[in-house]
């Protein structure tokens, strides 16, 4: 009876194991091969650029929608009504071919480009320029993301299909770079402001950009498809993708086997590796924004009521000047960015030209033995541990220097900065904390030293505007809550230049009075400019051609979304990417191999336990 | 393991509702279902009770954590301090905590809604998260149970034919898998086999689909099997290990107990011997470890997700922890209690179940 079942048992092992054996050859080879048959025709016909991107974007909808991420692919799907130039980020036509001011500045007229459909057929016409503005201005939900752009439109009136006209309440810079993409009313007036704020608006939406939304699949991927009437002209490409890494390693690994044809936001020690690698190309482009020590210069409240525990030293402008001579930013650019970068002045990053301000005689050169006399003449005598001490308050010259955990850059920049402000008698206290946990301590006043950085907008008034008083934290109901400012700078002339500067619109006068607050915040230094770091991407060059610079170098992620237009293979086309028929086959013989080879060790295994009975 | 340590004390009466088999058996018969009710309604209990321990806990631990999401959203992106404020409003973190507290507890117990994602454009969490529960389930799903089939054989051949090549090697195999951090595994695979620099490039390098995904169901099957491979073998290898090793060395403990000798003194073959006697006793242990397993299949596995930019929960976790998206961390985190609760609870019951020992205490 026993050895009935058990040789029972090893026969249904036998058995057991030729079906799994049967099933993965049966299964998986016909099975590749089938995909490989209708998988080989399409790619091949069809031209589709993917990039990599390591930021799931938060919201397609154009209300909402705050990463990068989400700016740069809703640029891609709406239009506004001016772009930006890639020789100097100054305003080109978009939607509009042209447009006027009054003298005063509280007229401007804007003329839409004629025969502007959206992609589902309809005209776009100065109508939905004007719901689109009018709804953003009045609307609850609607406002938040683009106040900075509406706060002074009083209303917008279309005269005509191709003519919209703006009232303002005072004169703006900014009319000519209005940030907000022009929406379609025949679909969004049935979208009610409630409903706005959740919107995906990822089912079919209607725009008129030079892509329309395909696919999203959450984490994954993000597929537009080209709108080959668009009417400054259609992409050559047949699709864009946008495809998300978590991890850089991986995505560096696709773009040097051909899967994604593009890679944006390398960090320099991967962009140093794809460097000579076969069919890339490398592109380091300027940096729009900087990267600083921030000083706490005497924390405040927007009432001026003090706040935090920073050193009092700091508010004295000499400490500050010691500490800009003690910092050494080639050695930075060198040492923390591989070169991949270029020393700082000023809060302008030099890729806005007209804007970026360099101190000349003024320049705190690196200099210990200055800083050291700097110091030694304002009465900061060292102590027995050579550290110096503040004569006025008694304290030690001992500062807190926090550097950011999510960022390499950062961590180097404080370690370095730490030994050189060691050299001149001060002793810095680092620690790295998570970018969360440092604005909240900054906002409260506590801290005395930090590293961080800027993303700066062609347009500079957001920027400038963070030195100004009314930036400082403020109190509301008992809470204190940060404002933008980081430095509690708080300076009337300069508040007087901000506010002149907001109304200025010939920009070389605005350009200069910009120049005027730079000096002012460099010889004050609320922060010392480190560094400006590129912007590192790289593409499949072997197989694409026409990827066209904005003003900085960038060839996407910049501004002005005209680039991806213009991409597309080279006249002689190289085999084009994907997955081929060949590695298929090779995945379905590997599947089975093992298959089999565990099929057999079972049927064998099975085997021997009968035979041992 | 701590589940066969928490034991309920013997002598507790019949409990009322709970109707015992409808003939009336033999009196040990009768005392095993009283005793069965009422183990299965404590452990129900205090699942309920964990489960509201972790609603609570959850919803307090994310708002220690420093971060302010609206200030967040609102970086580099020319905003002043008033929309900067609109927007806490409009997120409904202006509010004192004890009541956020109370609308996400009235929000989640009379709506079962799990409020809207912040990070995600508003969509509500609950959809969200199902847009984002079926990759990890399949990953993680998959590779549970491919690491307890060969886990198991492997632990349990080990064992028999102790001190034979395939134990010696399956052992310091396993030893070795057990050791490896999953993240150098992943990246290891995918350099060697999805890369094509130093790899045989076999592989994609990330994401559940292609970005053209090919026509039809079935190819569209196929292609997500071929992007599951490399995830899946690394986590069933980094699982593997946990199964073999603990089944071994279970199944080693069995070997040596007297009823195995009495086995074999019956005259039984060797191999019923395994099966009938020993099997079933060692799997004790690897029952109660599967269960935790089955727990975190919702959890997943965040590292493979890292590494493979598998679009599942854990990815889904680190995004929302990186903002901090508090709903969303909420809600996805609540699952993960849930799940690990839920079965928990049904491994103390199968316990019971497979081991008198158990429902008997």
């Amino acid at each position: 009876m026993t050895s009935l079942i058990t040789s029972g048992s090893a026969r249904t092992g036998r058995r057991l194991a030729a079906a799994i054996v049967a099933l993965g050859l049966a299964v998986l080879l016909p099975a590749t091969a089938a995909v490989a048959q209708d998988g080989s025709p399409s790619p091949a016909a069809k031209k589709v650029f993917t990039i990599g991107i390591q930021q799931d974007p938060d919201s397609l909808n154009p209300f909402n929608g705050f990463l990068s991420s989400a700016y740069e692919i809703q640029g891609i799907m709406y239009d506004l009504l001016t772009g930006w130039s890639d020789e100097d980020f100054s305003p080109v036509p978009q939607l509009a071919d042209s447009w006027e001011k009054s003298t005063d500045g509280l007229t401007w007229t804007f003329k839409i480009h004629p025969g502007v459909k959206w992609s589902d057929g309809q005209p776009l016409t100065a109508k939905d320029v004007a719901y689109t503005f009018n709804r953003t201005i009045n609307g609850e939900n609607e406002r938040p993301k683009y106040d900075a752009y509406v706060k002074n439109i009083k209303d917008v009136v279309a005269l005509d299909d191709l003519t919209a006209e703006f009232h303002l309440k005072a004169a703006d810079p900014i009319m000519d770079h209005l940030w907000v993409p022009i929406i379609p009313e025949h679909i969004w007036k049935d979208i009610d402001s409630k409903e706005v704020t959740s919107f995906s608006n990822e089912d079919n939406p209607v725009g008129s950009g030079p892509f329309v939304l395909a696919e999203r699949k959450p984490g994954e991927f993000i597929r537009l498809t080209a709108n080959k009437s668009y009417f400054r002209g259609g992409p050559k490409i047949d699709e864009l993708v946008f495809k998300i890494f978590e991890d850089e390693d991986a995505m560096v690994q696709a773009l040097r086997k051909g899967e994604i044809d593009a890679v944006d936001s390398l960090g320099g020690t991967t962009f140093q590796s794809l460097q000579g690698a076969a069919g890339v190309t490398t592109v380091q482009s300027k940096g729009l924004g900087f990267n600083e020590i921030g000083i706490n210069v005497g924390a405040q409240t927007v009432d001026n009521k003090p706040i935090g525990d920073g050193h009092p030293a700091l508010k004295d402008l000499v400490v500050r000047q010691a500490i800009a001579y003690a910092i050494d930013r080639n050695a930075l650019v060198d040492r923390v960015l591989r070169g991949l970068g270029e020393p700082g002045s000023s809060i302008m990053p030099p890729a806005y030209a007209d804007l970026y301000y360099t101190p000349g005689d003024k320049e705190y050169k690196f200099d210990l033995a200055k800083a050291n006399s700097l110091l030694d003449g304002a009465g900061y005598t060292r102590g027995s541990d050579g550290i110096r001490v503040d004569p006025n308050s008694g304290k030690k010259l001992s500062f807190r220097l926090f550097g950011r955990e999510d960022s390499e850059e950062s961590k180097g920049s404080v370690q370095f900065v730490q030994g050189w402000l060691k050299e001149i008698g001060i002793d810095a206290k680092v620690t790295i904390m998570a970018e969360d946990k440092l604005t909240e301590v900054i906002g409260a006043g506590e801290f005395d030293l930090f590293e961080w950085g800027w993303g700066v907008e062609p347009d500079p008034d957001f920027q400038v505007s963070t030195f100004t008083c009314d930036q400082r934290s403020y109190e509301d109901s008992g809470e204190v809550y940060a404002g933008w400012s980081d430095s509690f700078y708080c300076n009337q002339a300069y508040d007087g230049l901000y506010k002149q500067q907001s109304v200025q619109l010939d920009r070389p006068q605005r350009a200069a009075t910009i120049m005027q607050m730079e000096d002012m915040l460099y010889t004050d230094l609320p922060y010392v400019v480190t560094y400006y770091q590129d912007n590192l991407q790289a593409y499949r060059s072997d197989r694409w051609t026409g990827l066209k610079p904005d003003a900085s170098g960038a060839i996407y992620f910049g501004y002005g979304t005209d680039r991806y237009r213009s991409i597309d293979h080279p006249s002689e086309p190289s085999d084009s990417g994907g997955i081929s028929t060949g590695v298929l086959i090779g995945v379905g013989a590997v599947v089975a191999i093992g298959l089999v080879a565990g099929g057999i060790a079972l049927a064998r295994s099975r085997a021997t336990e009968g035979d041992r009975e | 393991m701590a589940t066969q340590l928490d034991r309920v004390s013997p002598g507790v009466g019949p409990t009322p509702g709970e109707t015992p088999a409808p003939t009336p058996p033999a009196p040990v018969k009768r005392r095993f279902a009283t005793g069965a009710a009422t183990v299965i309604i404590r452990r129900v209990l205090g699942a309920i009770v964990s489960l509201f321990a972790v609603l609570v806990f959850n919803f307090f631990l994310f708002r220690v954590l420093p971060g302010d999401p609206a200030r967040k959203l609102a970086r580099n992106r020319h905003m002043s301090a008033e929309q900067v404020m609109e927007l806490r409003r409009s997120m409904g973190l202006d509010r004192p905590l004890g009541e956020q507290f109370f609308t996400y507890l009235n929000r989640l117990v009379l709506h079962g809604d799990l409020g809207p994602a912040f990070s995600k454009g508003k969509m509500p969490v609950a959809e969200y998260i199902g847009d984002r529960i079926w990759p990890t389930v399949l990953l993680v799903g998959s590779s549970t149970i491919l690491s307890i089939v060969f886990g198991l054989w492997i632990g349990i051949k080990g064992a028999w034919q102790r001190g034979s090549t395939f134990d010696r090697l399956s052992n310091a195999m396993s030893l070795t898998l057990y050791a490896m951090p999953i993240f150098w595994l992943g990246i290891v695979f995918l350099m060697v086999m999805a890369g094509n620099q130093m790899g045989l490039g076999l592989f994609p390098t990330g994401g559940m689909h292609d970005v053209t995904p090919p026509e039809g169901w079935f190819a569209n099957a196929l292609d997500v099997l071929h992007h599951l491979f490399l995830p899946c073998l690394t986590l069933t290898l980094a699982y593997l290990a946990e199964f073999s090793l603990v089944m071994r060395s279970s199944l080693l403990d069995e070997m040596g107990q007297d009823y195995l000798t009495t086995a074999r003194a019956k005259g039984l073959r060797d191999l019923r011997v395994r099966r009938r006697h020993a099997v079933p006793n060692a799997l004790l242990p690897t029952t109660t470890l599967i269960f935790l397993h089955l727990g975190f299949i919702i959890s997943g596995a965040l590292t493979v997700e890292i590494v493979y930019s598998w679009p599942g929960l854990g990815l889904a976790s680190l995004e929302a922890l990186e903002f901090p998206d508090f709903n969303l961390l909420q809600g996805i985190f609540l699952l993960f209690a849930v799940s690990t609760i839920v079965f928990n609870l049904m491994g103390d019951l199968l316990l019971g179940v497979l081991d008198p020992r158990v429902r008997e205490a």
